[in-house]
């Protein structure tokens, strides 16, 4: 069975791309453009592991992930921050999470697959 | 007084002295006989009285030796008288009574002649030896009649000179003639009166008169050398104007502070604080401070009041009077103030550098955050595009793709590779310039990272590399950065140079040299002095233009190196010959201070 992997992502070219190259690699990907429906979703179908972009509106990937961790006690579903925001890894660095990484966009298809690979067994 | 002197047996006796010996000896021996010829005619009118005349004469000059005179006179007129009146005993009293007379009437002169001479002694004691400079002169033309050695000595005048002059003319200036012209009308008797005379070598000279009159023509005057005071005077004068004047005009703030005190402010500080000098003084500097600052101010200032205070600085946030907050720099000396130790305050108003600080530093967190913002969109219409060709390349078959358009997309590929290196070497440059980050220093041998950077990059395929470090030598470092500077110093070997390469990696460092010397040395195309600074500047080429169009690279890489190398205490250094090849050093010190 593959994994389900969850986008959440509102740029609309990565989404499409990152559709294809998730699907080549060898998961399901579940794209959700819309942050607040994101939430709405891993709670009812909870994914193997999510793939958060920050910069997103109305709400953003960190509040999504405060919301995640604690609202919902998600604290098992692995994280992967998707991200070209500088700042991201300073930040990750202090939040000590061991179900959080971080993918610094852009990505190539080898550090997808070892980034996911660090949370999902094939 | 030169007077001529004639020896007679053992003593030298002056002519005068012996004329007048021979005229009262002529004229007792003429008394005695007219008095003899008056006795035998019984000449009633010249008897005794002309014995007077040598008596007197004798005793106006010698008054003790007039006594003798007086004496031998008595005698010789006494035994004359007796010999013509004997035997009328009422005549021989009354010569008897003339003859003591004669002694009395010689006593009587002796007495007041030695007065009146011990008297002028004592005056020309006075006059000679006095410490004040004394001057007789005349009341009407100001002739000067006399004065004493010490007058002339304090201006400087021979005897001769002085007596040449008016006392008017001596005066040094118009001024100071008009002056006395005016105190001398006005009294016979003036004390203290100040004012400059003229020395022989027309100099000024202030003196102190006092002067009256002591007959009806002549004027006496006493003479005090005030110069050397009234100099010091001025100077002192001199000096608290300079110092008015410097504390006056001072732009930074001066305070004296005595017991907690304000005691003294000048102009600058009425400004600095708002408040004005009588407002301020009495009053405790600590009611200025903000209370933020006030306990800073309290340890700063409690060694004000300690026996031995020292100099001190101090930083504070002061509130003025109309309520703003200004931030002043505080140095302290301690200092006399009037006979008792006080606290001189030099306070700069550093408000405004403060404000520029603050403005720089806000501009260059504005600025990183621009940089920030830029990156990421830059950065996130690259993922389509990597992951696109990544898709392509990964699965030529699949997609239906030629061997040469694989080649055309692995080239598409490098470059986005290198757009996002340079955007990631950009942030690293922002990073290192917001002074945030923190070196993770360790101790490890220099050979084997050398190694592991060789390997890594593969740079023994690319170039001909020699390795000349031994392998003892251990550096105390931040491990993963010095590997990148490192890695980017070969790859820029290998990047500015063409085939046959060869790259040289070598470490120096003697006994007491206290850094390490590791060299990268390549056989490239070299870079002109001109430029051996500008290259450490962030997107800086040598010569740009024909640079980054031969290699389309930008040089950011040198920059970060070098800001590493210096966040460990050392450089980064180049030598280079243009066509011939460069060498770049970095100087490590053996010893990293650990909070940088």
């Amino acid at each position: 069975m593959k994994h389900k992997i969850m986008l959440v992502e509102d740029d609309q070219p990565i989404l499409e791309m990152m559709d294809i190259l998730l699907r080549r690699i060898g998961y399901e990907p579940v794209l959700v453009p819309d942050v607040l429906e994101a939430l709405e979703r891993v709670r009812k179908d909870p994914p193997a592991l999510v793939l958060l972009d920050i910069m997103m509106t109305p709400i953003n990937g960190w509040e999504f992930l405060e919301k995640l961790r604690g609202e919902y006690d998600m604290k098992d579903l692995p994280v992967l921050l998707f991200t070209a925001l500088p700042s991201a890894e300073e930040r990750l660095a202090q939040m000590k999470d061991q179900n959080l990484g971080i993918l610094q966009k852009p990505v190539t298809i080898a550090e997808l697959r070892a980034g996911i690979e660090r949370f999902l067994s094939k | 007084m030169g007077e001529t002197e004639i020896q007679i047996y053992r003593h030298s006796v002056p002519v005068s002295d012996i004329i007048r010996f021979c005229i009262i000896a002529a004229l007792a021996i003429f008394c005695t006989l007219i008095t003899a010829i008056s006795f035998s005619r019984s000449v009633a009118f010249l008897n005794y009285q002309l014995f007077f005349i040598p008596i007197l004469y004798a005793a106006y000059f010698y008054p003790r030796k007039g006594l003798y005179v007086a004496c031998l006179c008595g005698v010789v007129f006494q035994a004359v008288g007796y010999y013509y009146s004997y035997p009328d005993s009422v005549a021989m009293v009354s010569v008897t009574a003339e003859a003591i007379l004669f002694v009395l009437i010689a006593v009587i002169i002796a007495y007041f002649i030695e007065r009146i001479r011990a008297g002028e002694v004592r005056y020309r004691t006075v006059f000679e030896h006095s410490q004040l400079g004394i001057i007789l002169f005349d009341q009407v033309d100001f002739t000067i009649k006399q004065s004493n050695d010490k007058f002339n000595d304090m201006l400087h005048y021979t005897p001769q000179d002085i007596l040449a002059r008016s006392f008017f003319s001596i005066f040094f200036t118009p001024q100071d003639q008009t002056r006395f012209l005016e105190r001398i009308k006005k009294g016979e008797t003036i004390e203290n009166f100040e004012t400059r005379l003229m020395t022989k070598e027309r100099d000024g000279c202030w003196v102190n008169l006092s002067w009256s009159r002591i007959d009806e023509k002549t004027v006496s005057c006493t003479v005090i050398n005030i110069n050397a005071r009234k100099l010091a005077e001025k100077m002192n004068n001199d000096n608290m104007m300079k110092y008015r004047q410097l504390t006056e005009h001072s732009p930074t703030s001066i305070l004296i502070i005595q017991d907690e005190l304000i005691r003294y402010v000048n102009p600058s500080f009425a400004v600095f604080s708002g408040y004005d000098k009588a407002e301020i003084s009495g009053k405790d500097l600590f009611g200025l401070i903000d209370s933020r600052d006030r306990d800073s101010f309290t340890r700063f200032s409690q060694s004000w009041s300690r026996s031995i205070p020292k100099s001190d600085h101090g930083e504070f946030r002061f509130i003025t009077k109309t309520g703003e907050t200004r931030v002043g720099a505080l140095s302290t000396t301690p200092i006399m103030h009037v006979g008792k130790p006080a606290m001189l305050i030099n306070i700069v108003d550093t408000s405004e550098q403060q404000r520029l600080e603050d403005k720089i530093l806000l501009d260059n967190e504005r600025r990183r955050g621009i940089i920030m913002t830029v990156a990421h969109e830059l950065r996130t219409p690259l993922q389509p595009i990597l992951g696109y060709i990544n898709l392509l390349v990964s699965d030529t078959e699949g997609y239906g793709i030629q061997n040469d358009t694989k080649k055309i997309l692995e080239r598409c590929l490098v470059s986005v590779d290198r757009e996002r290196q340079i955007i990631n070497q950009m942030l690293e440059l922002s990073v290192l310039e917001s002074g945030k980050v923190q070196l993770r220093c360790s101790m490890f041998s220099l050979a084997s990272l050398v190694k592991k950077v060789i390997d890594t990059g593969g740079y023994l395929t690319k170039a001909e590399v020699t390795l000349d470090i031994g392998d003892p030598v251990i550096v105390s470092a931040d491990k993963d950065r010095l590997f990148g500077i490192l890695d980017s110093l070969l790859s820029n070997a290998v990047n500015y140079s063409k085939p046959p390469r060869k790259i040289a990696i070598y470490y120096r460092s003697g006994v007491g040299d206290n850094q390490h010397h590791i060299s990268v040395r390549d056989n490239g195309i070299g870079i002109q002095e001109s430029a051996f600074t500008s290259i450490f500047e962030p997107f800086q080429l040598a010569d740009a233009a024909m640079l980054s169009r031969k290699y389309d690279r930008l040089g950011l890489s040198l920059s970060i190196a070098k800001k590493i190398v210096q966040m460990h205490g050392g450089d980064i250094t180049v030598e280079s010959v243009v066509n011939a090849g460069s060498t770049f050093t970095i100087h490590l010190p053996k010893e990293v201070p650990n909070e940088t």
